[in-house]
């Protein structure tokens, strides 16, 4: 089923994973620019009224266009659910990292903005594997914490944006 | 900037911001999916959810982040901007369940590292559940409109 292959994850073990660590992928360039129809989707289904995602003329003289909600930053590295020729394999590096887990949770996230995002703007990212924790037990199971960077830059090359994500690859079950 | 934006130099902190109050439905949820393109399957499919553990289909870190910025913006006002924010995803705010943002501005700085300077608002943002559960501890800073230095 499409929604498993774009979860892939790539099994492993801890040593595996941790010849991975300091790893970057190439670098992946967003399918589609930063547009009004994804900014207000996203806006609707967050229930945020805020005029710069929603008044053109706001926007334009405040920002230069329509702002990117700054939460949906890693949405638009996200390949579409179906494309012709098929779906490309899903990219996330933090994914790819050789685990014994089958599952993933995500637990922590750092973000810093340093340039307005806005519609137009065709946003590239490049990830790297920073750390992956030992074992540890949660109340979800048992797993590894796997850190990555991400950093985003745009079509001029400036860095707009690096994200810190930590996500817990686990297999479920009650601690023992 | 607007007269919508909150004046940096007016602002005294520490000082509480609005509760924001949003019950979250299944078809926000599912929403969440379309709206960041995240089709993991605990955000729509329950039966994978709860193979995870999880009672049914949870927001994703957008979502929450989302829900975080609003209740920064929403007091600001839409000329400034989130800059910096920094979450944990304590526990998860499942379909059915009310999400509440409450937040309090605890700092106020002025970067003069930036030129022109950067006006900055920091902010502590606590989402929790409808039974208190804190979900998602958030720190989070604005940049607040150019405001005329004091010279």
């Amino acid at each position: 089923m499409e929604q498993e292959l774009s979860y892939q994850l790539t099994f492993g073990t801890y040593a595996d994973a941790l010849r991975m660590v300091g790893a970057k992928n190439e670098p992946r360039t967003a399918a589609t620019p930063v547009n009004g129809a994804r900014i207000q989707l996203f806006a609707s289904m967050v229930h945020d009224g805020n005029r710069s995602y929603w008044d053109t003329e706001f926007a334009r003289q405040r920002w230069g266009g329509l702002l990117a909600p700054p939460a949906l930053l890693m949405g638009w590295l996200v390949p579409p659910p179906w494309q012709p020729g098929g779906r490309p394999p899903a990219a996330s590096l933090a994914l790819r990292v050789p685990l014994p887990g089958t599952t993933f949770i995500n637990a922590a996230n750092d973000v810093e903005f340093f340039e307005p995002v806005v519609e137009g703007d065709v946003l590239t990212a490049v990830e790297e594997l920073v750390s992956v924790s030992p074992e540890k037990q949660t109340r979800l199971g048992v797993g590894h914490f796997v850190e990555t960077l991400d950093t985003y830059s745009r079509q001029d090359g400036t860095v707009v944006a690096t994200s810190r994500n930590t996500l817990f690859r686990f297999t479920p079950g009650a601690p023992s | 900037m607007t007269g919508e934006d909150l004046d940096w130099n007016e602002i005294t902190v520490p000082v509480d911001l609005p509760e924001v109050i949003d019950p979250i439905s299944y078809q926000r949820v599912v929403e969440n999916s379309g709206a960041t393109w995240d089709y993991f399957p605990g955000h729509f499919d329950p039966e994978y959810a709860r193979g995870q553990g999880n009672p049914t289909i949870y927001v994703n870190t957008m979502h929450l982040a989302g829900f975080a910025d609003r209740v920064a913006t929403d007091w600001a006002g839409p000329g400034s901007r989130v800059v910096r924010r920094s979450m944990r995803l304590a526990g998860s705010i499942y379909a059915g369940d009310t999400m509440i943002g409450r937040a309090r501005a605890v700092g106020k700085r002025c970067d003069t590292s930036k030129d022109p300077p950067r006006y900055l608002i920091d902010i502590e943002i606590q989402v929790v559940n409808q039974h208190g559960a804190l979900c998602c501890p958030v720190e989070l800073t604005l940049q607040m409109p150019n405001v005329a230095p004091d010279r």
